[in-house]
Formats: structure tokens, sequence, C-alpha cells
């Protein structure tokens, strides 16, 4: 299991890339990854913005990241450990799922719509804290962009608590799950 | 107890974190980066970052509210009452008192609208400016820097999230900010008010408060985070800032200092990543 980082060195952050080297490496077994699968971080220093996308699911995965998105919110152009394990916990959860045969065939991330995105994000960080990646109160955050995207209803957030709570859920869960909260708010 | 007090010594408990002027501004990324066809966009739920930038938006109105709060209350203590040139009106020390009611509820309810959101206090950090506009040792130059400039921020960010939360579908958050919305715009027409009463036969005096107020409002436009334009997340409302006691003319020049400030932040930004990067 390799974990590189790239810049090596960091010009416009404070970034250290062994700190989020070992944030990756401890996620990797956590979340079920098997010894010999190669993971690459690419982080852009200069935009404080936070997207994070996985731009390869081959061997080795390779996820692009903003450096905003590993930032620490209380001090500017330091990594936070945690908010780090966040977003990349996240993606790792959402690589395993697409290599799990059973899980099923989600459409490629570009054509996901944000509902689907974020229904999908919360069945993943919800598995992540179950397993010890705690960041401030990710379940209500989640519930929040949940009912940003599928109405704040009684239907949404019981939509919701089945995705936190999920462990074992498929694609085509996801999208019902989806669907039937989006179908009550419209 | 002391006058004029200053903003290293406001009283906070272990969760805030203090941000000061230098760290926030001295960053040398830029919105675009690298790629430079994504930069930041007006603040509504299309976004995909939306609730994250509006969940970080709730803290910086929290943050605000509370030194509102501390500006208001230092208001009525700082000078004494009288209608001298030094001095402070009753009146406007009760409309002061006033204004330090309304902002204790708006830290309640930013704080019950940070917990809908799932924003932890003190998940962010705190730059305290706000509070530091408000230890002007002239009580006019106060009222223009924290009424007009800074509670007309106020409007312009109630707004812009009132409309956020009528397009997501989230009640809470639009009747929240609505009637947040209401208190601010009668703390920018206090401002309005007082400045031309207090300054109505000295000319000079009311020139150095208007000038105050742009100083004030080209370094909260935040290199263009308040603006009119495609790029600006906060939006001018001119509507309400109308009803505030704001002019056309004064509406314009604002935006052009928010032109200004975005101007000015990618210069500073340009320099700060030539230096890094030496």
């Amino acid at each position: 299991m390799t974990v590189t980082v790239t810049p090596e060195t960091f010009s416009l952050v404070s970034f250290d890339g062994g700190e989020i080297k070992s944030v990756v490496e401890d996620l990797l077994p956590a979340i079920g990854f098997a010894a010999g699968f190669d993971v690459r971080i690419e982080v852009d220093e200069t935009t404080p913005l936070g997207r994070a996308v996985v731009t390869s699911y081959d061997n080795p995965v390779v996820i692009e990241v903003e450096s905003g998105a590993l930032e620490d919110p209380k001090k500017p152009r330091f990594v936070s450990r945690t908010g780090s394990a966040d977003v990349l916990g996240r993606l790792l959860f959402r690589v395993r799922d697409r290599l799990d045969p059973s899980f099923g065939e989600p459409p490629p991330d570009a054509d996901l719509s944000l509902q689907l995105s974020v229904a999908w994000d919360v069945y993943s960080i919800g598995r992540l804290v179950r397993l010890g990646f705690r960041h401030h109160d990710n379940r209500q955050r989640r519930l929040y962009h949940f009912r940003n995207r599928h109405g704040f209803t009684d239907a949404a957030d019981e939509a919701f608590e089945r995705l936190w709570t999920g462990d074992d859920l498929t694609w085509n869960d996801i999208v019902s799950l989806s669907d039937k909260a989006a179908a009550v708010a419209a | 107890m002391r006058k004029i007090f200053p903003a290293d010594l406001l009283a906070r408990d272990e969760r805030f974190t203090r941000l000061t002027t230098e760290q926030r501004f001295n960053d040398p990324r830029s919105a675009g980066g690298r790629a430079g066809s994504r930069g930041v966009t007006k603040l509504t739920p299309a976004r995909p970052d939306a609730s994250d930038a509006a969940r970080n938006l709730m803290h910086g109105i929290f943050v605000g509210e509370v030194q509102a709060l501390e500006g208001a209350g230092r208001t009525c203590w700082d000078f004494e009452t009288g209608n001298g040139p030094d001095d402070t009106p009753f009146a406007l020390k009760l409309d002061m008192a006033r204004q330090c009611w309304d902002e204790a509820r708006h830290t309640e309810i930013s704080c019950k609208l940070m917990d809908w959101m799932g924003t932890e206090l003190g998940e962010f950090s705190e730059s305290t400016f706000l509070y530091e506009a408000a230890c002007n040792p002239d009580p006019v130059l106060r009222l223009t820097g924290v009424n007009r400039a800074l509670e007309g921020l106020a409007i312009d960010v109630f707004n812009t999230m009132k409309e956020f939360g009528d397009v997501a579908g989230d009640p809470v958050l639009e009747f929240c900010e609505d009637w947040m919305l209401a208190d601010e715009v009668t703390h920018v027409k206090m401002g309005s008010d007082w400045l031309r009463r207090l300054t109505e036969h000295d000319k000079d005096r009311r020139e150095r408060a208007l000038e105050f107020q742009r100083v004030v409002d080209k370094l909260f436009s935040l290199g263009g985070f308040r603006g009119e334009d495609d790029d600006s997340p906060i939006r001018l409302a001119r509507r309400f800032r109308e009803l505030a006691g704001f002019d056309e003319a004064e509406m314009d020049d604002l935006a052009e200092i928010s032109r200004e400030a975005k101007a000015d932040a990618v210069r500073m930004r340009e320099r700060l990543a030539a230096q890094a990067n030496a």
C-alpha cells in the first residue's frame, strides 16, 4: 500500500505532506482496502477553494483536491487532520463502493446529479463516523446538506436516517431513497 | 470600568479562535487557482458547495452579532451624556441600548441557526475587525463605521441568506433571516439619522465620518465578497438599503468600492504568490 502526496513541498500553504499521507494510511485499512492498493493525492495549493474529486479509479487511485478542502478553517493554510479524513475518507468510500460488484453501477461522477451525489456522501460519511473518523457535527451537517437537496420534509429526514445508518446499501437503494425524498418535496 | 475597550481583551472562551486581519488578508492563493476557470459565484443553492458556504457564513454572522452587541454596548458607556461636541445625546444611547437588545436576540437566533445547519460554535475562526471599527473615539465616526457600513453589510448578508433559504425551501433560515434583516434596516437608519443630526452644523465632521465609512466599506468588501458583479457571493441589497436611508449615489459608490477592493485583492495575492514562489 503506497500513498504519495504531491507536491512534495508546499510554497503557498503550510501543509505537511507527511500528515496528509498518514491520514490516508489510517483510512485505507479501516475502509477495507487490500494491501497493494496505491493512492496518489494531488493537492492544488494555488486556490483556497475546497473541491475534491477522484480522477482515476484504477490502481493507483488518484484524488485531486484543492487546498481549502484539507485546510483548518481556524488556522488558514494549515492542514486539518480530521477535516482531511472527512474529505478523503468520503472519496475513498466512493472508490470502495465502485470497486464492489455487489454495489451496482453508479454513473460516472461527472454525470451524478447533486441530489444523488449528496445522498451517496451521507452513506459514506455515516460509515466513516462509525469507524471513528469524526469531524465536528458531521451528522447535522450532512442532514442539512441532504435537506437542501431533497427538501425540508419528514420524508427527507427518514431517507437520511436510512442512508446515515446503512452499511450494506446498493446504488439502487441510494437512488430509491433519494428519489422518494425528492418526490415528496416536489 | 474602563472606556474604549481594546479588541484583544474581549471576553471569549476556549471555543473561539481569533484570526488577525493580517492573517486573513495575507493569503497568496486566488479563488480561480491554477485552473483559472472556476471562481466564486453568488451564494445560491445551485452551487455544489452551497450548504457549506452557508454554514461558514452563518458562523461569520454569529461572531458579527456578538461584536455588534459589544460595540453598541460600548457606545452607551464610552461617552458622556450630553449635547456638547464630545458628548453623546441620551436619545442616541437609548437607540444603542435598543440595538444591544436586538443584537443579543440575533446572537441567540444565530446559535440556533448554527445548530440547525450543523455548525459548531467555534468551528470557524473569528476576526474582530467589526468590533475594531466600533472603537473609534468619535461617536459620529463610530456610528457611520458600524451602523452605516457594517450594519449595511449585514443587510446585504441577511438578504442573501433569506433568498438562499427561500430558494432551498428552508423555512427556518428564511424566517429567521427575514426578522433579523428588519432589525438591521432599523440599525442602519439609526446611523443615517444620527449622522445627519450630529453633523448638521459641522460639515468637516460629516465628511470625516463618511470617509471613515468608505474605509470600512472597502475593508468589508473583502476583495469583492460583497458587490454587484457575477462573482460576488453577497449582493448589494439596494431596496433595503434605500429603506435604511442610503441614496442611489451612495449605493453606486459602494458598488465601485467593491470593485476596487476586488482589484486590490487580486494585486495583493499576485504579489504574495510571487514572494512565496521566489
